[in-house]
């Protein structure tokens, strides 16, 4: 099975990567994130009646920037390839294969633009938990890989598509505890990789109970991207 | 003379029967039988239903061209999809080789991957080693005459190349049922005839293909004819 995933993986990694405005958004996201945008976050944080210190906003728009690229580029591995991986599947390679060399792929890429954004944090704040900060950003990777991957499964419309992976993106950044204090939402799907990351960024001890919440939620995330890519690339009812 | 019978996929997907057809025999390398389709358009309260196929029957032996022919809408590219295993039927029996080629209407390509990288995808997805591959891609190249984009990105190519490298994708493991839906469009005429050169030259080796086909003219080339209509096959 690895003898056709493996390259095919590599194959839709180059996709992606061959458009000269993703390549550039991989550096400009992080960049503008943690160097713009954090710095606004804490006041933002503020007025909206959250604890979130400036520092920590700084590490976790990382983690967000991180997210919101890896929902936006597997929702379009989803959306802009479905007839092409059907193609492929029904030729020979199957579904299950060709869903596994999506999930290669959005691996792949997960980890460019976690090293992106880590490098990103690391040049402007110093980290004190190095590890457990790279850790921490690629659980946001993971988490939106799944969230981006079963938006595509099942929103056809690339616009509508986009558009929904904003709106959970919105929602998650700015319910979370630290962001807020009204309470609507009690969880969010980043909210322990969130806690992970500022503790790392700030040179905290990481709550055990984040690392398995976050764990939890990645590998979980991991398995529903897996699911969605394989539903978009079997027949069809 | 039967087609050899294979247990159905659990999901619905056609059966497969395993083996090449021997050149001149009459294998029957399709059968379609009764077979239903229907789509499910908008959401509860407003969903509605489109039946498309209401019982469709019909058979391609080895060594024959076959044309389907239908109004727009008729379902000819429904019964495809199902065929090949892209769409579910909703009731009927699909029977075909394990080796099938299907040239989709649109082509079904990765617009940032180059027409090699395309060749690599689905030589491994055929099954074909390295060298038969290359042995395989070469003659296509060269019989299409499109060797000179082999570097090129899908997404830089004219319609007629990306429908050239669509066929090509189809025959480059040498299947032994090929199907065709409108696989000329976008086709110069000096391509157009190479190209029914190719399917007759494909025919009498024992392959059998079945294409869509709109055009009056091409009625001569085939062996036989299915026209659907109203969701069934009313002409042979």
């Amino acid at each position: 099975m690895l003898s056709a995933t493996l390259p095919t993986g590599a194959a839709f990694v180059r996709e992606h990567l061959r458009t000269p405005l993703t390549l550039v958004m991989l550096i400009a996201i992080p960049a503008f994130f943690v160097l713009v945008f954090a710095s606004v976050l804490g006041e933002f944080s503020e007025a909206l009646g959250g604890t979130l210190a400036s520092q920590s906003a700084t590490a976790i728009s990382a983690g967000w920037a991180t997210a919101f690229l890896c929902g936006a580029l597997a929702f379009f591995q989803v959306s802009s390839s479905r007839g092409a991986d059907r193609r492929l599947a029904a030729a020979g390679l199957g579904p299950l294969r060709v869903a596994s060399s999506r999930i290669l792929a959005a691996l792949a890429i997960g980890l460019t633009i976690s090293a992106v954004a880590f490098v990103t944090l690391w040049l402007r704040s110093g980290i004190a938990h190095p590890l457990h900060a790279f850790a921490a950003i690629f659980a946001f990777a993971a988490t939106y890989i799944g969230i981006g991957a079963v938006i595509g499964a099942f929103v056809k419309g690339q616009l509508e598509g986009s558009l929904l992976v904003v709106l959970v993106f919105s929602v998650d950044a700015f319910s979370d505890p630290q962001m807020t204090s009204n309470g609507l939402i009690a969880e969010t799907p980043t909210q322990n990789a969130a806690n992970l990351l500022v503790a790392a960024g700030g040179a905290q001890g990481s709550p055990p109970g984040d690392w398995v919440g976050a764990g939890s939620i990645a590998l979980a995330a991991l398995a529903v991207a897996l699911a969605a890519f394989w539903t978009s690339a079997r027949t069809r009812a | 003379m039967g087609i050899a019978r294979a247990k159905e996929a659990p999901d619905g997907s056609p059966a497969q029967v395993a083996g090449r057809p021997e050149p001149g025999a009459e294998r029957v390398v399709l059968s379609v039988r009764d077979v239903e389709k229907r789509f499910h358009r908008g959401i509860w309260p407003l969903r509605r239903e489109i039946e498309v196929l209401t019982g469709v029957t019909l058979e391609i032996r080895a060594g024959e061209l076959v044309g389907l022919v239908g109004e727009n809408g008729s379902g000819k590219s429904t019964l495809m999809q199902i065929v090949v295993g892209l769409l579910r039927r909703d009731a009927g029996e699909v029977e075909r080789p394990a080796r099938l080629g299907y040239c989709p209407q649109l082509p079904m390509l990765w617009e940032k991957l180059t027409v090699d990288e395309h060749f690599e995808l689905y030589g491994r997805a055929y099954g074909l080693e390295e060298a038969e591959c290359e042995r395989a891609v070469a003659g296509l190249l060269e019989e299409l005459r499109f060797a000179r984009y082999r570097g090129y990105r899908i997404e830089e190519l004219s319609g007629g190349t990306r429908q050239k490298l669509n066929l090509a994708l189809a025959l480059m493991h040498e299947p032994d049922l090929l199907l065709l839906d409108e696989p000329y469009s976008g086709f110069d005429w000096e391509t157009y005839l190479r190209f029914w050169e190719m399917s007759e030259r494909r025919r009498d080796a024992g392959m059998g293909i079945l294409i869509v086909s709109h055009l009056l003219a091409e009625r001569e080339r085939l062996d036989r004819m299915y026209e659907l209509r109203e969701g069934r096959i009313s002409g042979c």
